[in-house]
C-alpha cells in the first residue's frame, strides 16, 4: 500500500515536472549547410558563422538593424594612433566553463587569430594586425603593421575563446565542442542533422527571450526548408527561393523577411590590354550600359525583390556611396548609335560565361541580358559554367570577356571597390587614377575625406563603366510567428540578441 | 566453399586498386580545391601554406603514391574543410544511409514481389496490367519530383509525416517510400517476368497433378526457382542504395552519406571523396559475393569448390 502511494506521487511530482518543462521554449533554425566547425574564426561562411556565435563571442558585433557596429566582449576602443589601437574590455564576464574573459584570453584569441595557419580564412583580415600587449586585466594594446581604415571589421570578427580549454583540447577539438560567453551553450551535435544548443543561464548580458533551446537543421534542398517552415518544424528558415518567400508572405502565420544583400550583380566587361575585344572601347562598354534593361529584370526576373544600383558598387549605406549618381537608363537607341560611334554600326560576337546554380536565377539573368544584347546588335556566344569551375575561372582571371558574376566582399568601401584595383588578382580593368583613388582610400583614417574618395571613385566607374551594373541582391528568411524581431544582415549573418520567442 | 569466398576476395584486390586509382585521377583532374575551400581574396602566402599543408603542391604520382601509402594503413587523410578524418566523417553517416536503405529494400520486396508474381500469376487480366502501369510510373518519375511531392502532400499539407530531417520512424516514411518506388518498379518486373519463365515449366505441372495445392506451388516451388535472378537485382540494387541516393537524401536532409559525397565533390574535397568511392566499392563487393552465395542456398545444384 504504501508501495503504491509512494509510486503515485512520484508519479505526479513526474507529472508536474513535465507539465512545467513544456513551457520551455525550443526554437528551430534551418539553414543550407551543418556547420564545418563551430570555431567562428574556423571559417567565413555564414551557416558556421551564425551558430558558432551563439556560443563564441566576438570583441564588438554589427547589429543588423540598422547596421550600427556595437560593443560586445569589449566596451570600446580608441585609437592612440594612425597603428595603435587600446581596446577596452567588459568586466565580469567568463566563459561558461568559470575561465575569466579578460586581456589574456583576448591575447590569446588575438595570436592566434593573426596566425595565418591557424586561421587561413580571415589572412585578409588580419594582415595589418601586428601584435597585442597587456596594459591591465581588461585593457590591451592592438599594435598595427598600417594605418587601417576598416578597422572596425576586423574587431568584430576577432572572436573570444578560453584559454585553458582551447589548450588543451586544440583546434580542430574546439570546433567540435566549443565554449564561449555567449547566450547559448553546446549541447549535443548530430552531423548534417541537427545542433542542440541550451540557453547559457549564467549570459553577461541580455540573452534571447522566452528561448531555453535552440536547435539547428541543416536542409540542402531549399524546397524543403520552405516547407518545413510551413508545416511548422522550422521557427526560422534562411535562404528561401524567392518564389517561396511569396508564398511565405501569403501566409497569416508566418513572416517573410527581405534583406539587401552585399552582394552585388554584375556583368565584366574585361578591358584589359591582353583580352582583345571591341570591350576594350569605353564607348562600347557604355552602350552595353545602355541596351540592358535593368528595372525590367528586377521586376520580372526577381519579382521586384532585387535593388537598383546607382551607377555604383557601393549600396546607399555604405559610406563613399556618391548620392548626385544615376544608373545609365535603358535607351537602346543610344546603345546602337554609340555602338555606331564606336565602328561597330552592325554590332559584334562575344563569348558570354555564365555560371549556373552558382546564384539563384543566374542562368535566367544572362539570358535576358543575352537577349537584350542581341537587340542591340550584340551577338553573344553563352558559355554555361558549373559553380566549381566557374570559381576557379574568376580565380584564374579567365571570365573575359563578358562574365556575369555576384561579388560580395565584407562591408568596407575598401574590401568593395579594391577588387577593381590593377594589381587585384581578378580585376578585368587597370586604370590609374581608379588605382590612386583606391590606395589613397586605403589609407585615409579621416572619415570624411575617406567619403569623398570613395565618391570620386564612384563617379569614376560610372564613366568607365568596367561592368555593366545590374542590381543589389535581396535575401529571403522566413520566420514562424514565435519569433520576434529577427534580422539579418546583407552578408547572411544573423544573431539572437534581441529576439523574442513567444510559446 | 571457404576457399571459394577466400579466393572471391583476394581478386578485389586488383578492383580496389583500380578504383582507387580511377577517383584519385578524377577528382584531381577536376581542379583545385583551394579556390573552393579559401575564400577568393585570401592572400597568396597563405594559400601557398594550405596548398603545402594538404599535399596539394606535389606532382600528381607523387600524391598518388603517398596516398596509397596511407590508404593502405586506413588512413584516407583529413577532409579539406571539416579538418577530420575522412574516414571518419564516411563512417559517421553510414549509419543513416543504411537505415534508409534497409528500409526502402524492405518495402520494396515485401510489394514488388507479390506484385510481380501475381502480375505472372494472373497474366493480362486488370492486375497484370495495372502492376505493369504502376511500375512504369514509378521507374519514370524522377525521385526529385516525388519528394517534393510527397513532401507538400504529407507533410505540409496533410500534416501526417515531418517534412524532412532522421528521427523517429515516421521520418522514415516518406524518403523510404520515395526510394522503394524505384526498387519496386525494378523488382515487380523482374519477378513477373521470371515467374512467367519457370510456370510453364514442366515441373509446375507436375508438382499440381501431385496434388499440392496452388499456393504451395506458385509461392513454394515456382517463386523459389524464379528466384535467383530477382536476388541478383535485389543486391545490386541494396548496394547501389548503400552507396547513399544523393538526390532523396538532398531533399528529405537525411544525414547520409550521399549527402557528404555530393558536397564534397562540388568542393572538391578530395579525401571525403576518395574515402567515399572506396567505401561504396568495398560494400559493393561484399554484398555481391553474399547474393552468390545466397544462389548456392536457393540452388542446390551450384556448389562452390
Amino acid at each position: 500500500m504504501k508501495h503504491a502511494v509512494r509510486k503515485l506521487l512520484l508519479a505526479s511530482a513526474l507529472g508536474v515536472a513535465l507539465i512545467g518543462s513544456a513551457s520551455a521554449s525550443t526554437l528551430v533554425v534551418a539553414q543550407n549547410f551543418d556547420p564545418q566547425t563551430l570555431w567562428p574564426n574556423g571559417t567565413t561562411a555564414s551557416d558556421n558563422l551564425n551558430a558558432g556565435s551563439a556560443i563564441v563571442e566576438a570583441l564588438f558585433w554589427v547589429d543588423p538593424n540598422g547596421e550600427v557596429f556595437k560593443p560586445l566582449l569589449a566596451t570600446g576602443y580608441e585609437l592612440e594612433s594612425d597603428t595603435s589601437v587600446i581596446v577596452r574590455l567588459r568586466e565580469g564576464v567568463s566563459f561558461t566553463n568559470g575561465e575569466p574573459m579578460n586581456a589574456d584570453a583576448v591575447i590569446h584569441s588575438f595570436n592566434i587569430f593573426i596566425d595565418t595557419s591557424k586561421t587561413p580564412a580571415y589572412a585578409r583580415v588580419s594582415d595589418p594586425f601586428e601584435s597585442i600587449e597587456k596594459i591591465d586585466d581588461y585593457t590591451v594594446r592592438m599594435r598595427l603593421k598600417y594605418p587601417y581604415p576598416p578597422l572596425r571589421l576586423a574587431l568584430s570578427q576577432m572572436y573570444i575563446t578560453p584559454p585553458g580549454y582551447w589548450n588543451e583540447v586544440g583546434l580542430e577539438a574546439f570546433g567540435l565542442r566549443p565554449i564561449g560567453t555567449g547566450p547559448f551553450v553546446f549541447e549535443s551535435w548530430a552531423r548534417d542533422d541537427r545542433l542542440v544548443m541550451s540557453l547559457n543561464a549564467d549570459y553577461w548580458g541580455e540573452g534571447p527571450d522566452g528561448i531555453t533551446e535552440l536547435v539547428w537543421r541543416p536542409v540542402p534542398d531549399e524546397i524543403a526548408r520552405a516547407a518545413g517552415l510551413m508545416t511548422g518544424e522550422f521557427d526560422i528558415a534562411a535562404s528561401l527561393p524567392v518564389a517561396a518567400a511569396l508564398e511565405i508572405d501569403a501566409r497569416p502565420d508566418l513572416s517573410m523577411v527581405p534583406v539587401p544583400s552585399y552582394r552585388i550583380y554584375q556583368m565584366i566587361l574585361s578591358s584589359l590590354e591582353e583580352h582583345v575585344s571591341p570591350l576594350q572601347d569605353r564607348t562600347v562598354r557604355q552602350a552595353m550600359n545602355y541596351a540592358v534593361d535593368k528595372d525590367a529584370i528586377i521586376e520580372y526576373l526577381l519579382f521586384g525583390y532585387g535593388v537598383p544600383l546607382r551607377g555604383q558598387v557601393l549600396r546607399e549605406p555604405q559610406l563613399g556611396f556618391n548620392p548626385d549618381l544615376e544608373d545609365y537608363p535603358f535607351d537602346p537607341d543610344r546603345a546602337r548609335a554609340l555602338l555606331a560611334e564606336a565602328g561597330y554600326p552592325n554590332g559584334f560576337n562575344l563569348d558570354f560565361k555564365c555560371p549556373s546554380g552558382r546564384y539563384a536565377q543566374d542562368r535566367e539573368v544572362c539570358e535576358a541580358v543575352a537577349g537584350m544584347l542581341a537587340d542591340v546588335g550584340v551577338q553573344t556566344n553563352m558559355i554555361i559554367l558549373e559553380p566549381g569551375e566557374f570559381l576557379r575561372q574568376l580565380r584564374a582571371s579567365e571570365l573575359w570577356p563578358l562574365a556575369y558574376v555576384g561579388l560580395a566582399p565584407q562591408d568596407d568601401p575598401d574590401l568593395q571597390v579594391s577588387q577593381y584595383h590593377s594589381t587585384w588578382r581578378y580585376s578585368y580593368i587597370r586604370n590609374a587614377e581608379l588605382d590612386r583613388l583606391i590606395d589613397t582610400g586605403r589609407q585615409e583614417m579621416d572619415v570624411e575625406k575617406r567619403a569623398e574618395i570613395y565618391r570620386d571613385a564612384m563617379a569614376l566607374m560610372r564613366e568607365e563603366a568596367p561592368i555593366i551594373f545590374l542590381f543589389g541582391g535581396v535575401d529571403f528568411y522566413g520566420t514562424s510567428d514565435r519569433v520576434a524581431n529577427f534580422n539579418a544582415r546583407g552578408d547572411g549573418r544573423f544573431f539572437f540578441y534581441g529576439v523574442s520567442a513567444t510559446r | 566453399m571457404l576457399r571459394y569466398v577466400a579466393r572471391r576476395l583476394l581478386l578485389t584486390l586488383p578492383v580496389f586498386v583500380g578504383i582507387l586509382f580511377i577517383s584519385f585521377l578524377l577528382t584531381h583532374l577536376s581542379g583545385d580545391p583551394t579556390d573552393l575551400i579559401l575564400t577568393p581574396d585570401t592572400p597568396d602566402h597563405v594559400r601557398e601554406e594550405f596548398r603545402r599543408r594538404h599535399g596539394l603542391d606535389q606532382p600528381f604520382l607523387v600524391q598518388f603514391y603517398q596516398f596509397c601509402i596511407r590508404a593502405l594503413q586506413g588512413d584516407f587523410g583529413n577532409s579539406l574543410r571539416f579538418n577530420q578524418p575522412a574516414l571518419e566523417l564516411v563512417f559517421e553517416r553510414l549509419g543513416a544511409t543504411a537505415e534508409l536503405a534497409l528500409a526502402a529494400m524492405f518495402l520494396a520486396i515485401a510489394v514488388g514481389i507479390p506484385a510481380g508474381v501475381v502480375a505472372a500469376y494472373r497474366r493480362n487480366t486488370p492486375i497484370d496490367l495495372g502492376v505493369r502501369a504502376v511500375s512504369l510510373f514509378g521507374l519514370a518519375v524522377p525521385s526529385f519530383y516525388l519528394g517534393v511531392v510527397l513532401i507538400f502532400v504529407f507533410a505540409v499539407w496533410l500534416r501526417w509525416f515531418p517534412s524532412g530531417g532522421r528521427g523517429t520512424w515516421m521520418h522514415l516514411v516518406l524518403p523510404a517510400v520515395v526510394l522503394a518506388v524505384d526498387q519496386l518498379a525494378l523488382i515487380a518486373r523482374t519477378t513477373r517476368s521470371c515467374m512467367l519463365d519457370v510456370l510453364n515449366q514442366d515441373y509446375v505441372r507436375t508438382a499440381r497433378s501431385k496434388g499440392l495445392g496452388e499456393g504451395w506451388v506458385v509461392w513454394g516451388h515456382a517463386l523459389r526457382n524464379a528466384f535467383i535472378p530477382v536476388l541478383t537485382v535485389i543486391g545490386l540494387q541494396f548496394g547501389i542504395l548503400l552507396g547513399g541516393v544523393v538526390v532523396t537524401e538532398t531533399v528529405f536532409s537525411w544525414p547520409g552519406v550521399g549527402r557528404l559525397a555530393v558536397q564534397a565533390i562540388y568542393a572538391r574535397d578530395f579525401p571525403v571523396v576518395q574515402a567515399t568511392v572506396f567505401l561504396f566499392a568495398v560494400i559493393f563487393v561484399i554484398v555481391n559475393l553474399i547474393v552468390d552465395l545466397l544462389y548456392a542456398v536457393l540452388d542446390p545444384r551450384i556448389g562452390y569448390k
